[in-house]
């Protein structure tokens, strides 16, 4: 009758004799309330936004009172997440013709990228809560986009896998153009502090440069199967990466060393996003399956699955007092919210 | 066992009148203009020109691809003309005109392909050939058959059925006792086999006919499935049903395109060519990554950069991949392939439970 203190909601406790259950129930309430576990954690529908798009949603963006989403239909939809029904607040129509696969936004919610199926990369600016088109970066060659936390540096990792840097700053100028040996970009980040760049490709391999120096300061070793999504710690000690492996690989951004792996997810994993605290990383996956993941335990402690389409895109949603939340999208084409349960 | 109905698929009117008639004005005319002197003569010849595809719609009548309705524009070709380049043009012109005027008046039949090869080095390129011999059927207004231009076979069906052009039986099917399914695996397999390139199979389950081409169709096979879709929906209460399952690659999607909307170089034709029942049956790359325990996602394999620039080219030029378009979920599946960066080929499902026909046969039942 040992069972184990970590892991999903809803274990074999219930097999337990009724005695038993409500004294380990008691018991883990305590032990939570010291803070010495944390155990599963609740996540709660908090709405959605329904059919937000007539295709898939590739990619979400979030700002203060905002999320950006984009998909394979041409326009750019803003919704504002400080309302309780989430309403679309602007869509910026004909943005990408043939659709839109990413969408990358600043850290003080000022300038949003996106990236079209077209090739094209578009600058967009925000006054007030209201998006204007700024500019297209013309030539610019990329597949996955990052931008920096200042909004003035833009990275992107192309299809045969170089990673290209534009200063946005000044006419949008491409200031570093990195070789990579490995094969089909398929995502790419810029940590926090500016300081490194990651890239994910379709090989598995996953490259950290110097934004500096524009070395490897460090190689990685990389993953079996496509790398889908990786993404920095918010003070840059961490890069979590992951894809067709199911797997999450946690690599400690000065060593380079695996600090661990993950594992939980049954499909392919095509998103990462980490809390505000870095307490807590969300991934997304192939067959609808969201996850919540613990950095002090290593371990999952919430999963959702509301829907068994592809969610393309999860991102934490800014902290409304001490709660957390997020959102989700993909191919079911709605914006789904959560919010940390309390009391 | 049910008593067999024996489909009778009229493919068209056979010899068309109009032809000969074009014909035998067109070079009268060369000749009374030829007997003049050369300051006065008006040696030409003048084609209606085809719809270009850039400006082409689906027509939501006939649910086939087709140019935006334009006034038709003409193009005159004279001899000796402003450039070599227009003389030249005449005279490939003029000696089609004359190979198919002696086709015609024997009765035989002939390839665009024939045609090339009596004197390669004059028509420079097949598609020159191509072109021409399209361009003239659609000035006199008739299909390419009436020209007695034939294309060379390149696919397989099985089935009950007659073929019959104008009051001749072309070819009388015997009834054959497989199941269809069986038999669409065979053929399926057979064209594989023969082509080693995407396949595309197409089956009408209440008509018990199957056909499985290569490639992308050409003008016979649509005619020969339009015939079928037409005369099993006069001779049969229930419609008949059309399937396709292609490669999950750009080409698969364009060919299963092709065969439901036309194509894009024959507008004047996808009225009368296009088969608007027509359902996917696969292959979605979803499909083998939602279950790769049973079909294997090492099977799946990346795209190239042609066939990524041959999506966004897709996405970007045709009606039928358009955001407001008739095939969101075709739309869609380009752009799943896009950001997955893969393709799957239709030999995948030799490995899965029941091997190709069975996985068809699940698929078709889960439609119904």
């Amino acid at each position: 009758m040992n069972k184990k203190k970590s892991g999903d909601k809803g274990g074999t406790g219930l097999r337990a004799p009724t005695s038993l259950f409500l004294r380990k129930q008691s018991l883990d309430t305590a032990l939570r309330e010291l803070g010495i576990i944390r155990m599963s954690k609740q996540y709660l529908s908090r709405g959605s936004a329904d059919n937000a798009h007539i295709f898939d949603i590739f990619s979400l963006a979030i700002t203060d009172k905002q999320i950006l989403s984009v998909s394979g239909a041409s326009s750019i939809k803003v919704h504002s997440t400080t309302d309780a029904d989430f309403p679309l607040v602007q869509s910026i129509d004909g943005a990408h013709t043939i659709g839109c696969h990413h969408i990358a936004i600043n850290g003080n919610g000022s300038r949003a990228i996106t990236a079209g199926f077209d090739g094209e990369i578009k600058a967009w600016s925000c006054e007030d809560g209201h998006w204007t088109a700024d500019r297209k970066l013309t030539g610019a060659d990329a597949w996955a986009i990052a931008i920096s936390e200042d909004g003035q540096y833009l990275a992107g990792v192309t299809q045969e896998g170089r990673i290209n840097v534009w200063d946005l700053s000044a006419d949008g100028t491409r200031i570093r153009d990195h070789e990579t040996r490995g094969n089909f970009g398929t995502c790419i980040d810029l940590s926090p502090d500016g300081r490194l760049i990651a890239s994910g490709h379709e090989d598995g391999a996953v490259y950290i440069f110097s934004t500096e120096t524009g070395r490897m300061p460090i190689s990685l070793l990389g993953l079996v199967n496509p790398v889908r999504a990786v993404a920095f710690s918010p003070r840059s000690k961490i890069l979590a990466a992951a894809g067709d492996s199911k797997v999450i690989v946690l690599y400690d951004t000065s060593s380079g060393e695996q600090i661990a792996n993950l594992s939980g997810h049954s499909a392919w994993i095509l998103s990462l996003s980490w809390s505000d605290t870095g307490e807590y990383l969300l991934s997304s996956s192939f067959d609808g399956k969201v996850k919540v993941w613990s950095m002090e335990t290593k371990a999952c402690v919430a999963t959702h699955s509301e829907t068994d389409k592809a969610v393309w895109s999860a991102k934490w949603l800014p902290k409304v007092g001490r709660t957390e939340g997020f959102a989700t999208a993909g191919a079911n084409r709605s914006i789904a919210f959560y919010r940390e349960a309390t009391g | 066992m049910a008593e067999p109905t024996i489909h009778n698929l009229e493919i068209d009117g056979g010899p068309d009148p109009s032809v000969q008639q074009f014909i035998d004005n067109t070079l009268a005319a060369l000749v009374n203009e030829l007997s003049r002197s050369p300051a006065e003569a008006n040696i030409s010849i003048t084609l209606k020109r085809r719809a270009s595809p850039i400006a082409c719609i689906v027509n939501p009548t006939t649910g086939a691809l087709e140019a935006s309705p334009r006034i038709d524009t003409y193009r005159k070709y004279s001899w000796p003309g402003k450039t070599a380049y227009e003389a030249w043009k005449f005279t490939v012109i003029l000696r089609i005109l004359a190979i198919l005027d002696q086709v015609i008046r024997t009765g035989q039949l002939i390839s665009k392909r024939d045609i090339y090869y009596i004197d390669p080095e004059f028509f420079r390129m097949q598609y020159i050939v191509d072109g021409i011999v399209d361009d003239l059927a659609y000035t006199i207004g008739v299909n390419r058959t009436a020209l007695n231009v034939e294309a060379a076979a390149k696919g397989l069906v099985t089935g009950d059925f007659r073929l019959i052009r104008g009051s001749h039986i072309l070819i009388d099917a015997h009834p054959c006792p497989q199941a269809v399914f069986h038999r669409l695996a065979r053929i399926s397999y057979h064209t594989r086999a023969l082509a080693g390139e995407g396949i595309m199979v197409t089956v009408s389950c209440v008509s018990d006919l199957a056909y499985a081409g290569k490639g992308y169709p050409d003008f016979m096979t649509r005619t020969f499935l339009r015939a079928m879709s037409d005369s099993a929906s006069k001779q049969s209460r229930r419609p008949p049903r059309f399937y396709a399952l292609t490669d999950g690659d750009p080409h698969g999607m364009a060919i299963m395109s092709t065969y439901k909307y036309g194509s894009a170089a024959n507008l004047h034709q996808n009225a009368r060519l296009s088969i608007p029942r027509l359902q996917w049956l696969g292959l979605r790359v979803s499909d083998i990554i939602a279950v790769p325990e049973v079909l294997g996602d090492t099977a799946l394999l990346s795209l190239t950069m042609r066939d990524r620039k041959k999506i966004m080219a897709m996405l970007r030029n045709s009606p039928v991949w358009a955001s407001d378009g008739p095939e969101p979920e075709w739309r869609a599946e380009l752009q799943r392939m896009l950001v997955l960066n893969l393709k799957a080929e239709i030999e995948i499902l030799y490995g899965c439970q029941g091997g190709l026909e069975g996985w068809i046969n699940r698929r078709m039942f889960r439609q119904e």
